[in-house]
């Protein structure tokens, strides 16, 4: 019986504190969901009473399609986004490899050199790389005829962001972890050192890659000072900026509005971790013992 | 399928310490052979080096007639099997086994037909389309050797390949190897640390030790004739008795030692260079040692240690005076009634003896 009671005190306190951490981490979430589907916008300052819409309806998202370029800015995002999580998780896989597997001078130097750009804060790049970006575009331009990279291009958003030390740590820890005897048994098969990462290490990292994925998207997605920067086309924002630009500031039509086009935004990210998260739970069992 | 010749191999890991000393060793094209030695000694080392997968620091590896030493490993047409199966995670049974073949460019026609054709020799077609972690551990092995013989590789290297087994599953994949073997005919290097896998398997044993082989042979001739203590303490379970002893007399017709406490044993081994007073030590395998008649004059008293039914036979741990060691012997099922504390006298046969000189090395034994 006290056993059984035990169980149950210790369920609830269990439960208790993950829903605790559920309500404040996704509050505001919450309170952005219930403001945007209130079609009357007068409680929405008041406390408890905002969480709970008022005259619920889908007016406001009707407006976000209706006036701004939602879908557009929506496009962008999404390419935005796929570039630079392939350039990151190339970028990351390719220069882990050498780093966790390959002897050559200088290996420990060069990681360092790369972890220690951690201690930098992002911003004190925004101007050199806008200087760089500028003259690379004027380079580019005046070599190509075209504009290859370049202020308002979108490789010209993504490409200073690839290359992260945070990317080159996971993944070099991730293919730390490969049994060496998996890699040996490739190269017995028959697998150059190229064929060995792209068709054993890649795969088994699978879970690794994901979250890299998932953390890029995240960051891309949301990435705003610089993407802000770069782009001067309004046509060619992604919906970070875009949609602040449109909904916020001296015009700015209302709080409900804005709240309806952050849930939408959030809408496709819930989406894509939906989809990637299974990979986080497959790992290495059965590869060896 | 090709020889495998190592002339002169040497092996640094790092600068100052040399794991491989020098091994020369001829494989010849269909042999098995197997490397037994203590954990350290550089087995793996040796396996890494003939597939590629370490440097050659010095020496010159032949596979087939060409000088292998500078050959990627990807391109020496040798299949290894790993202690820890190293199949991979990402790949179902038929992936894993024809990933080698697909890597060659071998038509996918031909690659499933292999597959399948590995597959029946191993009973896995069943498993062929799971993937790793839903196999036993048995049946990993079957899959990691599949993978290696769908290639026809000229040479398999096995390195421990049973050691994760438990005892029965480690009996049937021994026959099954062996088999194998049989039915492929092709060359064969085998790694183990347990001597009953080499002995049964092997067509020739290469016994190492710190580095350089110790002796090598056929099992038996091992058996029979170990040429330094190492191999002879290292073959037969249980090990062979040994004792300190001092040369009563020698000559090329044989020896005479004397045990601690005066107990004279003869030997049949050609003690030429043996002069009276040297250290020796005196070698017995278990199974020799026979409980002496009444009549026997030159019986030697001892007393039972232990006693452990083994149900085809009886191992009987025994004390002689004046030894140290507690001394094993064999004796046939239920033909005793030994226990605990019993005073008995045993025979060491003289044809049985070996004797080896003060720095390990075997006198020649006389038959
Ligand atoms: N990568 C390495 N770097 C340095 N020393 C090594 C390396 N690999 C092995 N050694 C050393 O070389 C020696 C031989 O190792 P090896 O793995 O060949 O032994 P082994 O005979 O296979 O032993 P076991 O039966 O335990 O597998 C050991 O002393 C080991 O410490
Ligand atoms: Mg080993």
């Amino acid at each position: 019986m006290s056993k059984k009671l035990t169980k149950v005190v210790e369920l609830t306190g269990q439960y208790a504190g993950l829903i605790a951490f559920a309500i404040f981490t996704t509050f505001p979430f919450l309170w952005a969901l219930s403001v945007a589907l209130s079609e009357d916008p007068s409680n929405i300052w008041l406390f408890p009473r905002s969480f709970l819409p008022t005259d619920p309806g889908w007016a406001w998202f009707v407006r976000v399609f209706n006036e701004i370029q939602f879908m557009t800015y929506l496009k962008n995002s999404a390419w935005i986004s796929l570039c630079t999580i392939v350039g990151t998780v190339l970028v990351s896989v390719l220069a882990g490899y050498p780093l966790a597997r390959l002897r050559f001078p200088g290996r420990g130097l060069i990681f360092i050199a790369i972890i220690g750009t951690m201690m930098l804060p992002s911003e004190v790049a925004i101007i050199p790389n806008f200087v760089t970006l500028k003259h690379l575009g004027d380079w580019s331009t005046a070599l190509l005829g075209f504009k290859l990279t370049g202020l308002n291009t979108y490789s010209g958003v993504f490409l200073p962001t690839v290359a992260g030390a945070f990317g080159i740590f996971l993944m070099k820890q991730a293919f730390e972890q490969i049994p060496q005897d998996l890699i040996d048994a490739a190269r017995v098969d028959g697998a150059k050192e190229l064929q060995i990462l792209w068709r054993v290490m890649v795969p088994v990292s699978a879970p690794s890659i994901a979250a890299l994925a998932i953390f890029t998207l995240v960051n891309a997605w949301n990435e705003f000072i610089w993407t802000g920067i770069v782009i001067q086309d309004k046509a060619m924002l992604p919906l970070s900026v875009g949609m602040f630009n449109d909904l916020t500031g001296p015009f700015a039509v209302s709080t409900s509005m804005v709240m309806a086009g952050i849930v939408l935004s959030v809408v496709p990210v819930l989406i894509f971790f939906a989809l990637t998260q299974r990979y986080f739970i497959s790992g290495l069992d059965g590869a060896v013992k | 399928m090709a020889s495998v010749k190592l002339k002169n191999i040497k092996k640094n890991y790092t600068k100052d310490v040399t794991v491989i000393k020098g091994v020369s060793l001829d494989i010849q094209d269909g042999e098995f052979v197997v490397f037994v030695g203590p954990s350290g000694c550089g087995k793996s080392t040796m396996l890494r080096m003939i597939a590629g997968l370490e440097d050659i620091t010095e020496g010159e590896l032949l596979i087939g007639d060409t000088i292998a030493n500078d050959i990627h490993a990807s391109k020496r047409g040798i299949a290894m099997v790993f202690q820890s199966y190293a199949l991979y995670p990402h790949m179902t049974v038929a992936e894993n086994m024809g990933f080698a073949l697909k890597l060659a460019g071998i038509p996918k026609a031909e690659v499933e037909q292999r597959v399948k054709h590995a597959g029946e020799i191993l009973q896995i077609t069943h498993l062929l389309d799971r993937k790793p972690k839903a196999l036993s551990g048995g049946q990993r092995q079957r899959v990691a050797i599949g993978r290696a013989i769908v290639r026809e590789p000229k040479v398999f290297l096995f390195d421990e390949p049973l050691s994760n087994l438990d005892a029965a599953l480690r009996l049937q994949m021994r026959v099954e190897l062996s088999k194998l073997h049989q039915e492929l005919k092709t060359t064969m290097i085998y790694v183990t640390h347990d001597q009953v896998e080499a002995m049964t398997l092997a067509d020739r044993i290469v016994v190492f030790n710190a580095g350089v082989i110790q002796q090598l042979g056929s099992p038996l001739e091992l058996y029979e004739n170990p040429s330094n203590l190492f191999v002879a303490g290292f073959l037969g379970s249980p090990k062979m008795n040994l004792l300190d002893a001092s040369v009563v007399s020698g000559d090329a017709k044989g020896a005479t030692v004397r045990l601690p406490k005066g107990i004279a044993v003869k030997a049949a081994v050609d003690a030429g260079r043996a002069k009276a007073n040297d250290r020796v030590t005196l070698g017995i395998r278990p199974e020799h040692i026979q409980l002496a008649s009444e009549a026997d004059q030159n019986a030697i008293p001892a007393r039972v240690d232990l006693i452990e039914h083994l149900g085809d036979h009886v191992l009987a741990y025994i004390e002689i005076p004046g030894v140290n060691e507690i001394m094993s012997m064999k004796l046939p099922g239920h033909s005793t009634d030994l226990k605990y504390g019993d005073a008995i006298r045993v025979v060491f046969p003289e044809a049985e003896c070996m004797l080896f000189d003060a720095e390990g090395l075997a006198f020649k034994r006389l038959r």
